[in-house]
């Protein structure tokens, strides 16, 4: 089914992100963690909390819902809702934000994800999740010990290896390229580069994953603030433009992604049908992209059903040299998931959004300024020059994703 | 409602109103594998589902099938999540395209179940011996009055197409 582009592209802007420290051990609630990185978000904005009146939030019974945070922010709503969700819902919630301003409904909208990922409720399904009994749907994995979003994706890796020669190496540079990038990012929790026999040598968690293969459970919050052109043109930032969007394009059958083949196509196969006739442009002329990595395998996987290289070739592609900084096309600037704390998909729209102001918080001294070495040494800069166009591509998992094309 | 059961640190939870799973593993008690089959269109599906997911028609009956399939695709868990499972290490999850209906109804689709493959003693196979293309049969692993779990272990029949496990 072909979607009919609404005419929406740069009517809409991303003007103010905010987050908390990613911890592994945050000591705070949810709530707390939001509010924190609401009001960072407001701030950055150059906005009070009686200008923003929509709030969007996801999340899967692990967090505080907005009227408790909105209360603490004192912020009167015109429209808000929390959406049950996972990873991609981050482009999603950015696409309902421009949709709730369209329809008139409010005027700026707060789209924000607060999670004790490690402490409290871990995603790879251990300590709080561990307890809960497996009934319904569950009843076709759980019992087999196929839980963890690790455990849950790993056959698609494995069968796009079968099908088209991928290796671990190949894969493995995903991670050095993150890793690079979180050198110079004085936020990621884990600010070491390595190698690739790093990840190859790194213990097995389930096959073909290393455990350096796998991202960073971590405590955290994040906010992005969407509000319309007009309204973003006096604000303290340049507006970020949001040229497309695609929020959660799904696979046939998507209550278990292994049951419609092949498994080796994600659900950006779909996405990029909808996301780039919005926008007017096609990969060539992304400058940065920012791909879900909660795995290695899932960036390599959505930067070749996307385009940015052919069908079967992703393993080429990400070891290439051509996703790290100072190539052609970095992705995942930040060092993202892997690297930098894993935040559900926020912190890579968060980090293309500063990219395209030039803003990026490196370890340039007057990076708040837009002055960049493009040192791309350890602990230097990890602004991309000039950067005009990002694209966000959000995973669910391998049927369901989500993507985001921004202008500056 | 039955007592849930307890697997490997699992409760396990089908209650009397579970209208896809429970008859599901009343079947697999009594050792029959058995999938819904569409009345209109006549395709099977698996996990059981109200409506057919390619005529959406509410009717069906159940269908046993034979349980042999070839392997599709697999992981080996080296790090087990669930307390239950760490002594099952490394364990394979396997993706089974079980014979009846692949490459239907389109080519990419098939009837495809996940399992562990096990061996007839239901520990997990050795890993050297789990790879895409090797053919197993359904075997069940009794775990209540009222539950069996299917799994599959290898057959010696010969391979469908090529063999391949992840190099060392």
């Amino acid at each position: 089914m072909v979607v009919q582009s609404r005419g929406l592209r740069d009517k809409y802007c991303i003007v103010g992100v905010g987050e908390t420290e990613y911890s592994r051990s945050s000591g705070r609630t949810t709530r707390a963690m939001a509010v924190e990185a609401i009001r960072k978000a407001i701030l950055d904005a150059g906005l009070k909390a009686a200008d923003v009146d929509g709030m969007l939030d996801y999340q899967g019974g692990d967090s505080t819902l907005a009227n408790s945070v909105a209360s603490d922010l004192g912020i009167r709503f015109n429209f808000y809702m929390d959406v049950m969700g996972g990873g991609s819902s981050t482009e999603a919630l950015v696409g309902l934000a421009m949709g709730a301003i369209e329809a008139g409904m409010c005027n700026t909208v707060a789209i924000y994800r607060s999670m004790n990922g490690y402490s409290e409720f871990r995603i790879g399904g251990t300590g709080a999740r561990a307890a809960q009994p497996v009934r319904g749907l569950d009843l076709a994995q759980v019992p087999y010990g196929m839980r963890s979003a690790g455990q849950n994706f790993a056959p698609t890796f494995m069968r796009h290896m079968y099908e088209y020669g991928t290796t671990s190496a190949q894969v493995a540079h995903v991670r050095v390229a993150h890793s690079k990038h979180a050198s110079q990012n004085p936020k990621a929790l884990l600010k070491e580069r390595v190698t690739v026999p790093d990840v190859l040598n790194s213990r097995w968690i389930v096959k073909p994953l290393h455990l350096l293969d796998c991202c960073v459970e971590t405590d955290n919050a994040t906010c992005i603030i969407v509000t319309s052109v007009e309204r973003a043109r006096d604000l303290k930032h340049r507006p970020i433009h949001i040229m497309g969007v695609a929020g959660r394009v799904s696979k046939p059958r998507l209550d278990f992604h292994w049951a419609y083949g092949p498994i080796s196509r994600v659900a950006g196969y779909y996405a990029k049908d909808i996301v780039f006739p919005q926008a007017g442009i096609t990969p060539e002329d992304v400058d940065v992209t920012g791909s879900y990595d909660a795995f290695t395998f899932t960036t390599m996987l959505q930067l070749e059903e996307y385009g940015f290289c052919k069908k079967g070739e992703g393993g080429a592609y990400v070891s290439s040299g051509i996703i790290e900084l100072g190539g052609t096309r970095p992705n995942n600037t930040s060092g993202s998931h892997l690297c930098e704390g894993y935040t559900h998909g926020m912190s890579m729209v968060i980090e293309n959004v500063r990219q395209l102001r030039g803003t990026v918080d490196d370890y340039c001294p007057r990076a708040a300024e837009g002055i960049h070495t493009y040192d791309y040494s350890p602990r230097q800069c990890r602004q991309v020059k000039d950067a005009e166009i990002t694209m966000n591509l959000g995973w669910a998992m391998p049927a369901t994703g989500s993507a985001l094309i921004m202008r500056r | 409602m039955p007592q849930p059961v307890q697997y490997r640190g699992m409760a396990l939870i089908v209650p009397d109103n579970d209208s896809e799973w429970k008859e599901f593993y009343a079947h697999a008690r009594a050792h029959r594998l058995v999938v819904r089959k569409c009345k209109a269109c006549g395709l099977m599906r698996y996990p059981p589902t109200h409506a057919c997911p390619w005529c959406m028609d509410l009717g069906w009956t159940w269908q046993e099938v034979s349980g042999r399939g070839t392997i599709y695709s697999y992981e080996i868990v080296a790090h087990a999540i669930q307390p239950g499972f760490k002594e099952m290490t490394p364990y394979a999850v396997v993706l089974v395209e079980l014979d009846e209906q692949r490459g239907q109804p389109t080519p990419d689709e098939a009837l495809r179940v996940i399992a562990n493959l096990v061996k007839v003693d239901f520990t997990a196979e050795s890993e050297a011996d789990v790879a895409i293309g090797k053919r197993v049969r359904v075997v069940f692993q009794d775990l209540a009055d009222h539950m069996a779990l299917p799994q599959f272990t290898l057959t010696e029949e010969p391979a469908a197409g090529r063999v391949w496990r992840l190099p060392e």
